[in-house]
């Protein structure tokens, strides 16, 4: 038996190449794995949970996205929503703040890590003010 | 060597293989659910473990590339399949809107820009659509089918999976230039711009750590 | 086929071709890259 015996398939001439997509492959399936379980968490924790609960965050992002206090996510969203035909929750919204045209600029602003909270906080106050 | 032994041999190979796959499947299956995926690696490393081992033992295994390259070409498309399945048939449930929302105010305002204003709801970026049902009806079913035929050591498998990895080629150019098209909408107001979504997505890339090994591989070992 | 040295000339092609085209993929990705980079030193986002 040869000392450095080649795997079924492999060649001599691309052996170290074989070998180096070998590590790549290894590579690319933790970091899939891993990025893949940390995604939620991660997310979670950079927009306000669990200080704000998933609605609180997913009416929060809304409010931001469309430009408007007042949009809140109905939850839960009827089933005949998309894709059953039914109106889409941001159908018909008039308040996004764009510079339109042939490449659209959005003009939100950036959200910082648990800004949501604060930004939630503040609205309560003067809400209840 | 006598038949018996021959026989034998083939039985343990077979024996040893079916092991190793037990492991690697389920750890593929808890990987390809993202959330339990931390479960799912060592589960399958413990398969590749297992193969190594019975190569060592010289006996008549798939060989670890293959193994490699066809599961984790599998876990990419289905973890790939279950982020843009959520967002075309599941896009009002809470979990998707938050999450996608999120991820996508964070990294690729694809996800978040006008976010579930499209009629068929969802990710509204120009020219995301077509390539997120494009994927998800055509490419992943395809590289999953040619992923499992391949792993199954036939000969088609190893042709389709050349074949849906240059798919990749064109899906993964093709997504990353409409990007650029409309990069405003892509990342202004974005947490991460840029930086974010590439670190995010680099892992991706493997069907084109794949492609130089289904040209290079000696074809001899993948029959029918 | 396989000649005395190792590599035989189909191999050899073959490995170059490979090279290139693996160049080519990472190189083309990397300019996507650079473009975007570029785009956000650029803009203000």
């Amino acid at each position: 038996m040869t000392e450095n015996e080649l795997p079924v398939g492999t060649t001599p001439p691309f052996a170290r190449m074989h070998r180096w997509l070998k590590r790549g492959l290894f590579v690319c399936l933790f970091g899939l794995v891993i990025e893949g379980a940390l995604t939620v968490p991660a997310l979670a924790l950079w927009y306000g949970w669990p200080s704000l609960s998933l609605t609180e965050i997913c009416s929060e992002l809304m409010k931001v996205r469309y430009s408007d206090d007042s949009l809140d996510c109905t939850q839960p969203y009827p089933l005949s929503g998309p894709p059953f035909g039914g109106a889409p929750e941001g159908a018909g919204q008039q308040t996004a703040r764009d510079q339109w045209g042939i490449q659209p600029v959005p003009q939100y602003p950036r959200v910082g890590f648990r800004e949501l909270v604060r930004i939630h906080d503040e609205r309560e106050a003067t809400d209840s003010r | 060597m006598t038949s018996m032994t021959l026989d034998l041999h083939e039985d343990e190979s077979r024996r040893a293989q079916k092991a190793a796959d037990r492991w690697l499947i389920v750890g593929s299956i808890l990987m390809g659910s993202l959330v339990l995926g931390p479960l799912g690696l060592p589960v399958f490393c413990r398969g590749i473990y297992l193969l190594h081992k019975a190569q060592t033992a010289g006996l008549s295994v798939r060989p670890m590339m293959v193994t490699l390259i066809g599961y984790v070409i599998i876990i990419d498309a289905a973890i790939n399949s279950i982020g843009w399945g959520l967002d075309v048939f599941a896009n009002h449930a809470l979990i998707t809107r938050t999450i996608f929302t999120a991820w996508g105010n964070l990294m690729d305002g694809g996800y978040f820009w006008h976010y579930n204003e499209l009629w068929i709801g969802g990710a509204g970026a120009p020219g995301e659509k077509s390539w997120i049902i494009i994927c998800i009806v055509v490419v992943f079913p395809m590289r999953i089918a040619a992923g499992i035929a391949f792993l199954q050591m036939r000969r088609w498998g190893h042709q389709w999976m050349i074949v849906t990895c240059w798919f990749g080629l064109i899906t993964w150019l093709g997504y990353i230039i409409n990007m650029t098209m409309y990069a405003d909408v892509r990342y202004a107001g974005v947490a991460f711009p840029v930086i974010g979504w590439w670190l995010y997505n680099i892992f991706y890339i493997t069907p084109f750590l794949a492609i130089p090994y289904l040209h290079t591989v000696n074809r001899e070992i993948f029959s029918d | 086929m396989a000649g005395r040295n190792g590599m035989s000339e189909q191999d050899r092609r073959r490995h170059r071709a490979l090279i290139v085209f693996q160049i080519v993929v990472y190189g083309a990705m990397v300019a996507m890259f650079l473009v975007q980079l570029q785009m956000f030193f650029v803009k203000d986002w």
